[in-house]
């Protein structure tokens, strides 16, 4: 539940915060691209190392950290996997475990690139960056309000947690098959309260006369500044750059 | 005997919730605890069953220090419902729901079928056995919540805003449940805002302001307390206000005193 404490945006007022988050998005789509493309473990690193500038500047690191110690606890998961998986198609032990943590470098240089977005990028703010690249107002809202609701789920799920412990739950209890089996009591309430909640934002939205009229029009409009220009021209060309590894190193 | 020694616990570094809290609460007492929102009453009777550990200060619950028992056996001693039934309720069925606990604590299964169906005509929920308990009203859902938790019949009830969403008749079965457990010796421990519920039925009361202890004793002398009851944002009794209207030399929360009182004055 950590890892979800990650994505929550807290206002601020650093350079990376006042950056426009469309040039904060070509960042994330370019480098979150890279780091699927690439499997070198040194090209990983620069990618992960990309996303800490960011972080940095944007005095976000106590949440980014936490979101990091929290995605720890999957790449046991996908180094394991992985790592089985490799064995079983037969491939060296070495190379199996050199996968294992490409995989799961992959990963956290995902969560940080995600992160460092989401903490630095009010969620307004990148419905109407959205809205102004001509995505349907109604799909930038979802995605809005989706992100908006992931701090509170994680809240609630925390609660449920407590609740169903003092019903005498146990969930480091059983074999591999009931551990898996005790997260149900959590799951339930937790799915079926988002649903009431759902019903609930959707109602509390029509009694304000949502959807009232269909041409909206915005109280701010986001424009691309200096310091945009100068943060898509740095990102673009160091993309360029570690791109170029494959094409002329020939880097994997 | 719950015994709750310098409490202090902080969500947030910095952020005090509890600050040095120490009271004590003994076998077979009923008291609410009272307080502004905020005040950190949910978050010191999450330590009651070691769902928090005290980062400074001790809890002890019949002498086992909370630090030292894992969740699952202070819970069968201490029983806590959660304020938002929402937050429990996953089961198919409402013999299930409460079912739940009993199973978790391996109650032997003719006990647990007695409890069950102790529970279902304790809280008025035997029609509803075989509905699924996301088909109830808010009000049901409500004691079903409690239901499956006292159903296991823990010896210290902790109940976080129990009234809520109830008619004055559910609630007065609730409190003439509570004071029937109570009598025969269970601890019973309820957060509450319902000043009402408190003044008619719960003999001792804790004040919580700002993650303190601000008062502790009888319901009947600091429900009329006006600094207490405003410091902590709580609406007096209407007995209360009644006496303080009429201006009486000995303000009440019992309405016989109140009546009486007045009754004397007009001879």
């Amino acid at each position: 539940m950590k890892t979800l404490q990650g994505f929550g945006y807290r206002r601020g007022t650093s350079a990376v915060h006042r950056l426009d988050p469309r040039s904060k998005m070509i960042y994330v789509l370019l480098f979150a691209a890279l780091a699927v493309y690439f499997a070198n473990l040194l090209v990983l690193l620069l990618i992960f190392a990309s996303s800490l500038p960011l972080v940095a500047l944007g005095k976000v690191s106590d949440r980014w950290s936490r979101s990091i110690r929290g995605s720890l606890f999957f790449i046991v998961f996908i180094f394991t996997f992985n790592f089985i998986a490799m064995i079983f198609m037969s491939y060296p032990l070495l190379d199996a475990a050199l996968s294992g943590i490409s995989m799961s470098l992959r990963f956290i240089t995902l969560i940080s690139v995600f992160s460092a977005f989401f903490l630095t990028t009010s969620p307004e703010d990148l419905a109407q960056s959205m809205v102004q690249l001509r995505v349907p107002y109604d799909y930038a809202l979802t995605f809005n309000m989706a992100m908006r609701f992931v701090p509170t789920l994680s809240r609630e799920a925390q609660i449920i947690i407590d609740a169903q412990r003092s019903r005498g739950l146990e969930l480091e209890k059983g074999s591999l098959i009931q551990r898996v089996k005790n997260y149900v009591p959590i799951l339930i309430p937790l799915i079926i309260s988002s649903f009431r909640r759902a019903e609930l934002v959707a109602d509390a939205m029509e009694s304000r006369a949502f959807g009232a009229s269909k041409k909206r029009c915005p109280l701010y409009v986001l424009t691309l500044r200096g310091g945009d220009y100068a943060f898509i021209a740095v990102t673009v060309v160091s993309f360029l750059l570690i791109l170029s590894l494959r094409f002329v190193l020939g880097v994997p | 005997m719950i015994v709750v020694r310098d409490v202090s616990y902080a969500y947030e570094p910095g952020r005090q919730v509890l600050d040095s809290v120490s009271l004590s609460i003994g076998d077979g007492e009923l008291v609410a605890l009272i307080g502004e929102n905020g005040a950190g009453k949910t978050t010191l009777v999450k330590h009651f069953n070691g769902l928090l550990k005290p980062q400074r200060g001790t809890v002890t619950v019949d002498g086992t220090d909370t630090r030292e028992a894992t969740v699952a056996t202070l819970a069968r001693k201490v029983g806590l419902v959660f304020q938002n039934p929402d937050h429990q309720l996953f089961a198919e069925t409402v013999e299930k729901e409460l079912s739940f606990a009993l199973a978790n604590f391996g109650v032997p299964a003719g006990e647990a079928s007695r409890r069950v169906e102790w529970a279902l005509e304790a809280f008025e929920l035997g029609e509803y056995r075989n509905r699924s308990p996301l088909t109830l009203s808010g009000g049901e859902r409500k004691r079903l919540a409690l239901a499956s938790v006292l159903c296991y019949d823990p010896q210290i009830i902790v109940m976080d805003e129990p009234t809520t969403g109830q008619d004055s008749r559910q609630k007065s079965r609730l409190a003439s449940l509570l004071t029937r457990l109570n009598d025969s010796g269970k601890t019973v421990i309820t957060v509450t805002h319902d000043m009402e519920f408190v003044a008619e039925f719960i003999p001792r009361t804790i004040i919580m302001s700002r993650g303190k202890v601000l008062a502790d004793g009888r319901s009947a002398d600091l429900l009329v307390n006006r600094a207490y009851l405003e410091s902590a944002s709580l609406l007096p009794p209407q007995l209360a206000e009644i006496s303080w209207e009429l201006g009486l030399a000995e303000p009440s929360i019992d309405l016989e005193a109140v009546v009486n009182a007045v009754r004397g004055a007009r001879r």
